[in-house]
Formats: structure tokens, C-alpha cells, sequence
């Protein structure tokens, strides 16, 4: 029944209209077309498009959309609409500029990648540092992109505006000027001509009486400026030229890196210390701590601090004894008297052509070193009578009594620039007191840091590598300093600033050509058209002139030479207790750069000590005191308490060999940001895993501790050793992490070696460069063959075969100071690790600089001796207690020809080109560490840690600060963790430097590629080239006498050669 | 049947038959575990939790939270990996060495030494992997096929051989040990009444159906695989030594290493061995099975291996000094008289001096005189290993990068973990496995058992 019911759809249906006759048979209308057809407006039978492939759509379209939304964040690089002239992604651009930060100076070349600065290094062709650099100024680049620099100005502690800043400033220094009141500007040494005569302005602008200006250096070398107007009767520096210097004797002054104008006299000495020439100069050094310089004297004698005053009158008297002058008394007991006796002999040999330096600051000791130079004849020849230096031109007594006028209340406003007084002043407290009592303190600090802080205002400097500055270092050199970088924060440079506070608008840029504009007829003669003038000088970064005349006479005024000899002939008086140096470190120097990890990672060159300052101490009393002799990862330093002059400090103490007995050395430099400034990430301690070490009052707390107090005033002039300190065991112990715990070679021949200019001179190549002999069958009878002719593998061809990268070192030159390992940390993006690790000995240097001392034990003197061979080695581990001889030894991967490392990766990580390079290959090494263990050399290191990441590092590598980063080199891969790195060769530029032969068509030419460490060694001990051209240096190094491999014996062939070092003793 | 000299002491002591061998090995398993079992798995599973624990952080955090450093990149985690090695030499020594050799008196430790074995060789396989730097790319030391472009494995590199000689040897190990166990499995089915422990124990025992064919078979398997075994016995610590003899490193470049090693291995297998079956003989009622006879057997072995391991060490102080080269000299000078002097000389009085002890009747037939020298040569060979590794790197050819090696808890952590892990499998087996050869021991039975020696005469 159900089912004959029918229903219609509609009356249509009902009726049989035609129309729906018509529609029933079509079911689908035209308007109802497939996707595809309704898209394409086609004809809807001619369609290929069926329910099946409307699914497919449908699912394609649903996957594409759902994958599409999986993708990672897209990170996007927005190309130039207009590219800029100068720029190229992943091309450098180099640009010539000056760094100058109150103790180093020198002409640089800054590397810029898409418009950031990444690499710095000396510039070779201008400049009077002939490319000389130190670690402190390669590494300066990395302050640049410190995030905690100010980013905009600071009025009362809080963040301002320019505007709102000027308007105060100039208004509060208006009305102090008008009220009679005294605006004095405190400065570092200012050698820039612009920025004095913008000081002129601001002078002239506020009342010329009105408006003091102090300088001061917080290493001050005013000893030298007074002792020379006592004698000559002008405050001066003379040029120094070491390049013509036969004999050099230097009293405590570490020229090599922390002495005036150190990169102008470093390549200088270096000149006359090669052994390949006729004839060396002779380096004779007398000093209380083993300096960086002392280190690599010929002759070196340890003598205490307070009797470098007798020491270097008795040298006096020596000469005088040889031309006949008259002596003056002085006590010569406990000095050596025969080390002076030689150094004499060979000044007075050398009469015209010696230099004898001292670093002391006591004006009395520079006044008789003046006249034993007047006495050998030197003025006029070694040292000029025309030129002046123009380095720290500070003047302690000057702001010695500007603290008292700041406590006296005589100081309206105080604006400090370049400086941080507040840290490095001997006086700090009272200086921070006086602060107080002026109305207006305006600080120029790129940083919050001890002084800025303080004050009312900060107006942030621009970084140097941001900046305009010109610079006047000695008579007839002017430099230029350009911008390298657009500003990346809110700051201003220091000199516009005094300049809108002198009301003037003009930037600096146009106020530094408008200077040199003036200066224009005697910088380069009116011939010549003032812009080629300034782009010749902004392209070359410096422009040297024949300029001035005779300055001084040389003849010290006897009056004052007498005072002096009658000054030091009473003697210092007994004193009891330890007399005290305090030194700079060729790292931290005078504590500018402390936040910098770069250099707080880089190992003194002497302690191999990294992160830390100490009490260095001779071997021999710490022993008496009962302190820990050695240091390890789990072997920490005894603490002791050291007072002298009323002030206390706590530092841990370590055997310094070479230490005179009887003193201490403390380095300056450290324990900045004591009271909490932000000044860096890197300045504070870390705990073992990450973080900050905090104090009981949840204070950071700073790395090591500020020794300026220390600084004795004498007489006005500040002085850097004292007498009377007191040693106090603390019981306490402090982790010391060091990257070399073992300091002496243990008789290894093969490792180091070292010979005198005299045997060089005169012996034949096996007497002091012997080559390893192997013994071997050959058909049945035993005979002796050169290592290198062994092989029990059929070895691939490498001489003459396309490109053979090499690289030869000279020992001799290699003065030990550190600027290749920085230059290689910023060009290879080696991680900073930070203390802990570096104390468990995981540094992470591609290039490390061995330093070893002599041992008074050998193999030979124990067999003399009968003394038993356990014995003897035991005792050849102990460093000479009183004056060891030094020696620096570059090492890196030596790029073996049988690279033990490449046959036991079980992966073949690690490889050899057929170019001659071990190569790593980051992204295929699995972590075995099998390669480090089997490296001879132990050069390979290997990421423990996630240091890009990982929580541990966060303070100190700069690759883990958004800011920081920006630091790192494009060219080369930020290595993960778990894979083995090590030194490329810079592979990174040899592929660039063929890539740019080819273009040019042209083969690689010698010089065209150089390596990090290469480029920036100032005294050119590091040869990088290709040795299968027959032309190259390099080449020639290799065919030298003097070159050996180091461990020959294993074998291995390394592409590193060293050269024998050579003492002229 | 095989005769047997009356004059041999029997293997078998009591009045067994084939029915007490049965029992006494299956009821273990049948019976419920005694609390001692529960209070010493919980203790070395939580050990080997600890263990994991530490691996878990090293992987998650990297190879820093070790105690190597730039100089000593290999030190506990190869010391471990070397000793476990060593340690599962006893194994497969026993059984197929001694099979090939007819020493019947292997039977009643042959299966417990196996399972030590491949424990120990599953212990020491764990860090070469976790001493990966990225343990993640482990697989790349595999000559697999893949499409990172024409990459392939260096078939130079020592520890590349290392993956294959380790990976054969467990391979042929386990197979060899499993087949032993077929049999014995068939056995515990057979007595099983639960039906899921007679059901897991019949998929375990393949089928075992105990008819002439299988045992025929059974038979020739466990002779070819005895063979295989043989040659993997020296190979594996040869291949091992030479990590070390093939580098450029004082200490490590020796030709000696390879004999040198494997005696040094079966020396410390047998004092694990014996550590082991001391205790399980005591608390498993075993001692008429591992008599006082079969330590003395295992003791002299453990003299000559002990004496041969002297040897070498003498061997090498010699040539040390009679290379006269002064980097190899030095690095045995410095063994015994440097820094790490103390873990030279835990190492000679422990492997050297203490197993000469064995000469005396009266100390290698006494068991708790074994139990102790067998736990002192464990240290000993820990300490060679240490000491091959450690003051070798620590101290090479360029004395500004000599350092020291100090352990971190992560270190130790992990070692004592893979002891837990060790024991804890160790106690599972003993709980689950027949842990002596029952049906092999029956063979021997009527040859060298006390009741039918008696009978005999």
C-alpha cells in the first residue's frame, strides 16, 4: 500500500510543463559548472574535471594549506632599494681610521661586512705603527656592539633627550659662568687638534679663567714630561727611534706594550732583532716583575723597584767612568753590578746608537737616564731633539689639586671626558666626595661606569669606530679617524657636544676639515688643493709632514742632575716588609677594556693566567710564606692580604718566576664595576654554572680587585711602586684558571729551540738547528736518514703540486704579546668560555702562545751530577726561581702532511686538500675526540658545551648577546656543539683571495692572502704563503737554516715551520 | 660415552640424577624470588636510574659536564668502555674456547659467564656511543648508504673497526648464548604450569621438542658458532688495543697491545666470573654444580693471564728505555713516578702482585680469599685502563698542554650507573634464565658426577 503514493516536486512536475521536461533530462544547469569549469568558463562537457579530482584539489589544497602553515619563522632580509656605492653583501670594505684610547695609538684598517664593523687590524702602508697593533686595540671592535653601552642620555639618573640635556647643561654652565664660579674640564691626554680647539671654544664661550682644563692618564708617565723640564727646560716626550738602536737598555719600561707610543716602537726594535741580518741589537733589561718585554731581553736582571734609582745612577757612573764625565756617589750594594757593567760596555760600544729608557715616574731616575743618553750621544741620533711625542701629556699635580678645589668647593661644574677618575685615581674617594660638592657633574662616558654614574649628567660618547677625531700623536704626523658605522644608539660624540654647549651647531665632521683647513699650509704646502689633501689623508687614515725644528738641546742642566744624584744617592731608606709594583697587563692595561671577554680571555702573556689579577710573587717566598706553589684546575692560589700605605687589599698569590725576592707586582686594570655600574656583562665573576657569582648582599661582585689606591703620590708625580707592604696569609683559597700549568720545556729539543747571535754566526746548521736523524736498515747494513726521507706511505705528492699553504714563525721575533690570539678569536668566531672552563683547560684559542721558562735542572747536568733521572725530571719541572729565561712559542694546527688527526676520524671529519690544509668538516664530525687525543700538538679543541646557547655562557660570550652578535664574522660557521674545531688557515680567505686571482686572471700572488694572525702581528714573526712558489716568503723561510718543524720526530710533516729562536746574549 | 679418569675430581658433587639437576636449577624460577632478590633489584635499579639519569643530562647538556678537558679527551668514558669490554671476554672464552678445548668443566659456568657477557658487552657499548660529542649522528660511523653526497666511513680509523668487532662479537654472543638456552628453555615449559609462563617460555624455547634431530643440531650449531667465536675472542680486545697502539701518542703507540689486551681482558673476565658465581653459588644452593674445583680451575687461569699481563708491563717499562726515545721514556717515567703514580701502582699490586697469591693452594681454594682478589683484580683492571688512557694524554709531547684529569659527579655517576644496570640485568637472568646449562650438565653427569664416579669403582 505504501508504496504507489507519488509526490511531485513541484506543480511543474505535476503538469509535464516542458520546461521541466527539458530541465529533468539536464540535471546540472550551466550555472552549476565544476570548480574548474566555473573558473575557467569553459564548457562544462569539455571539462576533465570530475568529483575525484575536485577531492584531489581539495586535498592538495588542504595539505599545501596546513604545510604551508608548519614553516618556520621567516626571518627576512630586506635588499638595498638603491644599493650604496660601497657596498657589496659579502663583499668587505676596508676603512682606514685611528684608535687612540689614552694608551694605545696606532692607524688602523676597519673591516666592515654590510655596513658592520667586524675585524680590525694595523695598517701597514701608513701610520707611524707600521701596522702594529695590540690585542687591546683588535679587540676593541667587540665594545662596539656592547649592549649595556647608554643609549640615549642621562639627566639625574634617568633616561633624557638631547634636547632637554643641552637646555640644562647650557643653562646651569651659563649661570655658573656668570657667578664667577669654575667649570673645569677633566680629560685624558688629548692629541687630537680639533677636539683642542673645540676646547678652546668652550673656553672662550664660558670665560678662558673661568673654564680649567685637567688632564690626567690613569697610567701616568709625567715622570718623564717633568724630569725633561728640569733638564731641558721643556715638559716634553721625545720621538724615540729604536730602528737605529744598537744597544737598548731599558729600566722597567715595558716598550714592547705598555710604554708611550709602544706601536711605533715595537716594528722599530724589531728591525734589529733579525738574525738573518749582519748584525742584531742588543736588548738588556732590568726590572722587579717579568714584563711582556723583560721576557724577551737578551739580558735580563731582576732587581727590586726601589733600587732602579741607584741602578740606573750607577749605570750613570759606569758611563761616565768610559768618557770620562764626572761620577756621583751611590751604594751599589745588592745591585748587579755586573749585568750593568755589561750593559754599559755595550752603550758605551755603541755611543750615538744606544737608548737606555726607564718607566719609573720619579722625575729624579729620568733626569740621570737623560743624561747617560747626552752622555753616549744619543739625543740627535736615537733620540730626537726635534720631534715630541704627544702620548700622555697628564698632569698628576694638575688634578691632584682639582680633587681638593672639588672638596673645597671651589668647583662650579666638572665635565669628564675620556676618563674615569672616579675608578682609576689614586685619590678615587676623595674625588667622589668632592663630586658632591659641585653644582653641575657632566660625564661623557659611553658607559654608566664608576664616574658617569655619579654625575648629574651623562651625554654618552659615540664609539670610536661611530666617530670623527683627527689626531696629532707626534710632531709631523696627523691622522684622521672616520665613522665606520652609522650610530647604533641614541649617542653623541663628545666634542659636538661641547660644541652646541659652546653654541655651535656645525657637526664635527665639518668642524675637523675647517681645522685641517687651517692647518692645510703646514700639513702639506699650500701647493696642493685642500680636498686632495683631506681624501688622500681620510683614504690612507694619516698624513706624515716635514715639520719643526729643534725643540731642546741636549745637555741636562746639571743643577737638576746633581739634585737628582744627590736625591738618590741618599738612598730610599731601609725599609721593612715587601716593596709593591703595580703594572699594566698587555690584556685589561689600564682598565678601559675590562669588560672586553675577548681580552679578559686572553692569557697574560707571562702567567698564561686568564680573568684574573693576582699578587705575583717570587717562587722562593711563596714557599716561605707556605702558600700554594702551583696552580690547576683543582690546585686553587693561597689568598693573602696585602696592606701598604693604610689600604687593603685581598688577592690570590701566585709563584711568578723572575719575581724579584722581596716584591710583590699587582696588575691595575681590574675590579671594575665594584659598586654595581653597568659596564659590561663580562666584568663581573660567574659562577661555575651560569650567572653571576653574587655576594652575601646579592652584590655582583667585580673580577679582581682595583689597585689603584695603591698609587703612591710623590712629590706630585704618581708613582707605581712603593715599599713597606704587609703580607698576611688569609687561609682563604682562590680557583686560578690558567691556560698552561706546566711551564718548563723538560729538555725538548725538538719542541723549542734556541740558540745565541754568536753561534748563529758562527756554526754550521747542525750545531744549532740538527736534523732529526732516524735510524734505519737499508740493504742490511744500519745507517742514519732524515726524518722527513722515512715514509712508510705511499704519500701523496706535495711539492710542486698546485697551492701548498704554509706558514712560517720566527722565535725571535715573536715577542709573545697576544694580538694574533684576539685577531684569530674575532676573525674565527672562537666562543669566549669564561673562567670556570678555561680553569677545567677547555679554552677555546684555534691559535695559543706558549710560554716556556728554563729550569735550573737538565738531563745532562743530572747525569754530571749522579743525580737519579726520576729525580731530574721531577726537578726539571720547576721553573727557575730567579730569572728564568723566557720563551713565546706560537702554536696552532700545523696542517701535518700526515695528519695523525685525519686517519683515526672514523667518519673522515677531518681531511686533507690537496692544498696542503688539515680541513674540519663541522657539519660531518660526530665528537669522538679520537683527533685531539692522537694531535701531537694538541691543538684541536672541542666544543663542550652549547656556547651559543648554553645558560654557563651567557655572560661572557659575546655570540649569546642579541648586540654582540653582530660582532661575528659571515664567512665563518658559528660551531655547534659536540663537533672538534681548530685552526683552518683562515681558509675562508685563501678561498677568497684565489676567488679573487681568478677574477683578475692572474695567479694568487705572494702577500695577496694573509691569515688572521698573520695580519695582525706587529712584529711580523707569522709568514703565511704559498710554499710551492718558488718566490715566496714563505718559501725562503722554509730554506732557511734556522727553520725546523716542531716534533719532527713524530713524523707527521706538518705545513708550520719555526724558525730558531735567537738570543744576542 | 665419554670416559673419564677415576683420579679427576668430579664436576658434579652429591647424589644427583637427572631429576635433581632439573630442579635444582628450574625451582628459582619456579618458586616465588626470596625478599633478598627484591631488596638488591631495587637497589641496582635505582643505581641504574641514577645512571641513566646522568646519561639523560649528558646528552641534553653536552660533553663539558665530564671532566676531560683540551689535553685529555678520552678518560672514564673509555677506561669504562675498555673494562666492560674486557670483562665480557670470560664469556665467550668459556664457551667456546674451552668448548673447542673439551673442558667439561665449563658446563656449569659456561651460561651465567655468557649472560655476564653480553651484559657487559651491551655496558660497554653504551659509551662510545654517549662519548659522542653528537650522539645523535651516531648511525654516520655505519658505511650505510645515504644521500649526504659520496660520504663514506674511514676505513682507516681504529674505532670504525671498533663498531664492527664489538657489533660481531654481541652478535655471535648473544646467538651463541641463546642457543644454548634453547634447550633448558624447553625444559622450564615443560614444567610450567601457569599457562602464560609456559606459553612465553614455549615461544622462547622455538619448539624444542628434544629428539635426537634437534639435538644433533643443536650440537653442530654450538660447535660452527664456538668456531666463529673463537677468532672474535682475540679479535675484539686486539682491535680494541688498537685505538690505541695505531695513534702517535707515548704510552698508546705499542706494538704489545694487542696480546697484551686480550690476556688483560680474559684476566679481569674470569674475577667477574668468579665475583659473580661466588655469590650466586651461596644464595642459589649451586655449590655441588660450582665447586670449589671449578675456582681453582678459574684461579689458575686467572694466574697465567695475571702473570702474562706483568710480563707486558715489564715489557713495556723496557722498551721504553730501550727506545730511547725520550717522549716514550718519559711517558713511563711519569706512569710510575708522576702525578698519577698512584693509580701505576694500585694498578701493579693489583693485577701483578695479588693474583701471584693464587699460587698457593690453600688461597685459590679458598672462597672468600677469591671473592676478594677477584673484586681487587676488577680494580686493578680499571686502573690499567685508566692509566693506559689517562697518563698517557695527560702528559704528552708538548708540555704547555700537560693537565689533569679530574671526574666529575657525572663520571661517576655514570660508571656506577652501568653497574647498576649491569647487576640488575644480572638479577633479572638469574630469576628468569636457568642459570646453568642444565641440559648440557646433564651430559656430564654420568661421567663426572661424584654419585657415579663412586659407583664406578
Amino acid at each position: 500500500m505504501a508504496s504507489n503514493k507519488k509526490y511531485w516536486v513541484g506543480l511543474e512536475e505535476l503538469h509535464e510543463t516542458p520546461g521541466f521536461q527539458e530541465a529533468a533530462k539536464n540535471e546540472f544547469t550551466p550555472e552549476s559548472a565544476s570548480v574548474e569549469e566555473f573558473l575557467a568558463g569553459t564548457d562544462l562537457n569539455e571539462s576533465s574535471t570530475n568529483r575525484r579530482d575536485f577531492l584531489k584539489f581539495l586535498g592538495f589544497g588542504v595539505t599545501a594549506a596546513t604545510l604551508a602553515a608548519c614553516e618556520t619563522p621567516v626571518i627576512k632580509s630586506i635588499p638595498y632599494v638603491n644599493k650604496p656605492e660601497s657596498i657589496t653583501p659579502g663583499v668587505p670594505t676596508y676603512y682606514a681610521s685611528t684608535f687612540f684610547d689614552g694608551t694605545d695609538y696606532g692607524s688602523i684598517l676597519v673591516k666592515t661586512r654590510e655596513g658592520r664593523p667586524i675585524f680590525l687590524k694595523g695598517n701597514k702602508k701608513n701610520g707611524i705603527n707600521k701596522g702594529s697593533i695590540t690585542a687591546r686595540m683588535n679587540s676593541s671592535v667587540l665594545s662596539l656592539y656592547d649592549g649595556t653601552r647608554l643609549k640615549n642620555p642621562v639627566a639625574e639618573g634617568a633616561e633624557s633627550t638631547w634636547t632637554e640635556v643641552d637646555d640644562a647643561i647650557k643653562s646651569q654652565l651659563a649661570s655658573i659662568s656668570a657667578s664667577g664660579g669654575t667649570i673645569a674640564l677633566l680629560t685624558g691626554t688629548i692629541i687630537s687638534p680639533s677636539t683642542s680647539r673645540a676646547i678652546v671654544d668652550f673656553r672662550l664661550r664660558y670665560g678662558a679663567d673661568q673654564v680649567r682644563v685637567v688632564s690626567y692618564d690613569a697610567v701616568s708617565n709625567y715622570g718623564i714630561r717633568k724630569a725633561n723640564e728640569m733638564s731641558f727646560g721643556k715638559s716634553m716626550i721625545p720621538d724615540y727611534d729604536f730602528s737605529q738602536a744598537k744597544t737598548i737598555v731599558s729600566i722597567s719600561a715595558d716598550f714592547m706594550n705598555n710604554w708611550l707610543l709602544n706601536t711605533q716602537y715595537l716594528p722599530d726594535y724589531l728591525k734589529n732583532r733579525n738574525p738573518d741580518a749582519e748584525w742584531m741589537s742588543k736588548h738588556f733589561h732590568f726590572e722587579s716583575t717579568l714584563s711582556l718585554t723583560g721576557s724577551n731581553a737578551d739580558h735580563r736582571a731582576a732587581i727590586l723597584p726601589s733600587q732602579e734609582a741607584s741602578l740606573v745612577l750607577a749605570l750613570y757612573n759606569e758611563i761616565a767612568k768610559r768618557t770620562g764625565a764626572a761620577t756621583y756617589s751611590v751604594t751599589t750594594e745588592g745591585l748587579p753590578t755586573e749585568a750593568i757593567a755589561k750593559a754599559a760596555d755595550s752603550l758605551y760600544s755603541n755611543r750615538g746608537a744606544s737608548l737606555v729608557i726607564a718607566g719609573c715616574n720619579d722625575p729624579h731616575v729620568q733626569i740621570v737616564v737623560n743624561a747617560i743618553n747626552a752622555l753616549l750621544g744619543n739625543y740627535g741620533t736615537i733620540i730626537s731633539t726635534e720631534a715630541e711625542t704627544f702620548v700622555k701629556q697628564g698632569n698628576d699635580s694638575d688634578v691632584l689639586n682639582l680633587v681638593s678645589d672639588m672638596n673645597a668647593g671651589t668647583i662650579g661644574a666638572l665635565i669628564v671626558y675620556g676618563v674615569n677618575p672616579a675608578y682609576s685615581l689614586p685619590n678615587a674617594d676623595a674625588f667622589i666626595q668632592g663630586l658632591d660638592k659641585v653644582s653641575l657633574t657632566v660625564s661623557m662616558s659611553s658607559w654608566a661606569d664608576e664616574t658617569a654614574s655619579r654625575c648629574k649628567f651623562i651625554c654618552p660618547d659615540h664609539h670610536y669606530l661611530e666617530s670623527w677625531n683627527d689626531y696629532y700623536p707626534k710632531t709631523g704626523h696627523y691622522a684622521l679617524a672616520q665613522p665606520t658605522i652609522s650610530q647604533l644608539y641614541n649617542t653623541r660624540q663628545a666634542q659636538e657636544s661641547l660644541l652646541r654647549w659652546s653654541g655651535n651647531d656645525v657637526s664635527y665632521h665639518d668642524y675637523i676639515k675647517d681645522v685641517w683647513q687651517n692647518y692645510a699650509t703646514s700639513m702639506g704646502g699650500e701647493e696642493l688643493l685642500f680636498d686632495d689633501l683631506w681624501f688622500n689623508a681620510l683614504r690612507n687614515g694619516s698624513l706624515s709632514v716635514a715639520e719643526g725644528g729643534s725643540i731642546i738641546e741636549p745637555t741636562v742642566n746639571p743643577e737638576s742632575l746633581q739634585a737628582a744624584a744627590a736625591s738618590i744617592g741618599k738612598g730610599s731608606g731601609t725599609s721593612e716588609g715587601f716593596e709593591i709594583i703595580l703594572y699594566t697587563k698587555v690584556g685589561i692595561g689600564d682598565g678601559t677594556h675590562a669588560t672586553n671577554p675577548w681580552l679578559q680571555e686572553l692569557p697574560d702573556p707571562i702567567s698564561k693566567i686568564t680573568w684574573d689579577n693576582y699578587i705575583a710573587m717570587n717562587p722562593a717566598d711563596v714557599e716561605q710564606f707556605g702558600f700554594n706553589m702551583h696552580y690547576g684546575q683543582e690546585l686553587p692560589a693561597s689568598v693573602a692580604k696585602l696592606t701598604v700605605g693604610g689600604k687593603t687589599i685581598e688577592l690570590p698569590v701566585i709563584a711568578q718566576p723572575g719575581q724579584k725576592r722581596g716584591s710583590v707586582a699587582v696588575a691595575l686594570g681590574y675590579g671594575r664595576g665594584a659598586n654595581q655600574e653597568n659596564i659590561g656583562r663580562a666584568a663581573f665573576r660567574t659562577k661555575n654554572y651560569g650567572g653571576y657569582d653574587l655576594d652575601q648582599d646579592g652584590k655582583l661582585r667585580p673580577i679582581g680587585v682595583n689597585a689603584y689606591p695603591m698609587v703612591e703620590m710623590k712629590d706630585g708625580v704618581m708613582m707605581y711602586h712603593s715599599h713597606g707592604a704587609k703580607i698576611e696569609a688569609t687561609g682563604a683559597t682562590f680557583p686560578i684558571a690558567a691556560t698552561q700549568t706546566h711551564h718548563t720545556l723538560m729538555g725538548r729539543d725538538s719542541v723549542v729551540r734556541e740558540t745565541t747571535f754568536a753561534i748563529l754566526k758562527s756554526s754550521p746548521r747542525s750545531v744549532y738547528n740538527p736534523l732529526h736523524l732516524l735510524a734505519v736498515h737499508e740493504d742490511g747494513l744500519a745507517t742514519k736518514k732524515d726524518v722527513n726521507d722515512v715514509d712508510i706511505w705511499n704519500a701523496h705528492p706535495v711539492e710542486g703540486v698546485g697551492h701548498r699553504w704554509g706558514m712560517s714563525i720566527d722565535l725571535s721575533t715573536c715577542i709573545g704579546c697576544g694580538a694574533c690570539v684576539t685577531s684569530c678569536h674575532s676573525e674565527n668566531n672562537v666562543p669566549v668560555v669564561g673562567k670556570d672552563e678555561v680553569r677545567r683547560g677547555r679554552d677555546m684559542h684555534w691559535l695559543r702562545i706558549d710560554r716556556y721558562y728554563t729550569s735550573e735542572q737538565s738531563l745532562e747536568k743530572a747525569t754530571a751530577e749522579g743525580v737519579g733521572v726520576i729525580q731530574a725530571y721531577r726537578e726539571m719541572e720547576i721553573a727557575e726561581f730567579d730569572n728564568p729565561s723566557t720563551v713565546h712559542m706560537p702554536m696552532m694546527c700545523q696542517h701535518c702532511n700526515h695528519a695523525p688527526c685525519e686517519t683515526v676520524c672514523p667518519v673522515a671529519a677531518t681531511t686533507h686538500s690537496n692544498e696542503g690544509l688539515n680541513q674540519m668538516t663541522y657539519n660531518r664530525c660526530i665528537g669522538t675526540r679520537y683527533c685531539a687525543n692522537n694531535c701531537p700538538y694538541k691543538v684541536r679543541r672541542f666544543n663542550w658545551f652549547n656556547y651559543k646557547a648554553y645558560a654557563k655562557f651567557t655572560e661572557v660570550n659575546p655570540a649569546q648577546d642579541e648586540m654582540a652578535r653582530m660582532v661575528l664574522n659571515p664567512d665563518v660557521t658559528v660551531r655547534a656543539r659536540g663537533v672538534m674545531e681548530k685552526c683552518s688557515m683562515c681558509v675562508q680567505r685563501i678561498q677568497g683571495g684565489k676567488l679573487a686571482a681568478k677574477m683578475k686572471g692572474e695567479a694568487v700572488n705572494d702577500g695577496s692572502i694573509i691569515t688572521a694572525c698573520a695580519e695582525a702581528c706587529p712584529t711580523d714573526a707569522i709568514t703565511f704563503g704559498d710554499l710551492n712558489d718558488s718566490q715566496s716568503k714563505v718559501r725562503a723561510h722554509e730554506n732557511n737554516d734556522r727553520t725546523y718543524h716542531a716534533l719532527a720526530e713524530v713524523g707527521v710533516k706538518p705545513n708550520v715551520s719555526y724558525k730558531v729562536k735567537v738570543r744576542n746574549v | 660415552m665419554h670416559k673419564e679418569a677415576a683420579i679427576r675430581q668430579p664436576l658434579i658433587l652429591g647424589d644427583k640424577n637427572y631429576h635433581d639437576i632439573t630442579v635444582d636449577v628450574i625451582s628459582p624460577i619456579e618458586n616465588k624470588a626470596p625478599k633478598a632478590w627484591y631488596l638488591l633489584i631495587t637497589i641496582t635499579g635505582l643505581i641504574s636510574l641514577w645512571g641513566l639519569g646522568c646519561i639523560v643530562y649528558l646528552i641534553s647538556t653536552g660533553i663539558g659536564v665530564w671532566g676531560l678537558n683540551k689535553t685529555v679527551g678520552w678518560a672514564w668514558d673509555i677506561t669504562n668502555f675498555v673494562w666492560w669490554v674486557g670483562i665480557g671476554h670470560a664469556g665467550t672464552l668459556i664457551s667456546a674456547v674451552l668448548l673447542l678445548f673439551r673442558q667439561k668443566w665449563r658446563m656449569a659456568i659456561n651460561r651465567s659467564a655468557e649472560a655476564m657477557t653480553i651484559f657487559a658487552v651491551m655496558m660497554a657499548a653504551l659509551f662510545p656511543g654517549i662519548h659522542m660529542g653528537r650522539i645523535w649522528v651516531a648511525y654516520w660511523v655505519l658505511p650505510l648508504p645515504n644521500t649526504f653526497g659520496s660520504l663514506w666511513v674511514n676505513f682507516n680509523s681504529p674505532l670504525l673497526w671498533d663498531v664492527f668487532a664489538i657489533s660481531t662479537y654481541f652478535s655471535v654472543s648473544l646467538v651463541f648464548w641463546y642457543i644454548g638456552l634453547i634447550p633448558d628453555f624447553a625444559t622450564i615449559r615443560d614444567r610450567m604450569t601457569n599457562p602464560l609462563t609456559k606459553k612465553i617460555y614455549g615461544l622462547l624455547s622455538f619448539g624444542w621438542s628434544g629428539r635426537a634431530k634437534n639435538w644433533t643440531r643443536f650440537e653442530e650449531v654450538s660447535l660452527v658458532l664456538a668456531g666463529l667465536a673463537t677468532p672474535l675472542v682475540f679479535s675484539v680486545h686486539s682491535i680494541v688495543s688498537m685505538d690505541f697502539a695505531t695513534s702517535v701518542i707515548p704510552g698508546w703507540h705499542t706494538t704489545i697491545f694487542p696480546p697484551y689486551f686480550v690476556s688483560g681482558a680474559v684476566f679481569s673476565g674470569f674475577a667477574m666470573v668468579l665475583t659473580l658465581l661466588l655469590i650466586m653459588r651461596k644464595v642459589m644452593k649451586l655449590e655441588n654444580y660450582i665447586t670449589i674445583k671449578h675456582v681453582e680451575y678459574m684461579n689458575i687461569v686467572i694466574i697465567v693471564t695475571g702473570s702474562i699481563v706483568g710480563v707486558a708491563y715489564l715489557t713495556e717499562l723496557f722498551i721504553s728505555w730501550y727506545s730511547g726515545v725520550e717522549y716514550e721514556s718519559y711517558a713511563f717515567i711519569n706512569r710510575f713516578s708522576g702525578p698519577y703514580l698512584w693509580a701505576y701502582w694500585s694498578m701493579m699490586i693489583c693485577n701483578v702482585i695479588s693474583p701471584q697469591l693464587f699460587w698457593f693452594k690453600k688461597i685459590r681454594t679458598n672462597l672468600t680469599a677469591t671473592f676478594i682478589l677477584s673484586i681487587v683484580v676488577n680494580i686493578g683492571m680499571w686502573f690499567e685502563r685508566f692509566v693506559i688512557i689517562v697518563t698517557s694524554l695527560h702528559r704528552d709531547y708538548v708540555p704547555s698542554s700537560w693537565s689533569m684529569f679530574y671526574p666529575t659527579w657525572v663520571d661517576i655517576g655514570i660508571f656506577l650507573g652501568t653497574i647498576g644496570i649491569f647487576f640488575t640485568l644480572f638479577l633479572l637472568f638469574a630469576r628468569f634464565f636457568p642459570v646453568l646449562a642444565l641440559n648440557e650438565l646433564k651430559t656430564i653427569l654420568k661421567v663426572s658426577g661424584e654419585k657415579y664416579k663412586k659407583e664406578d669403582h
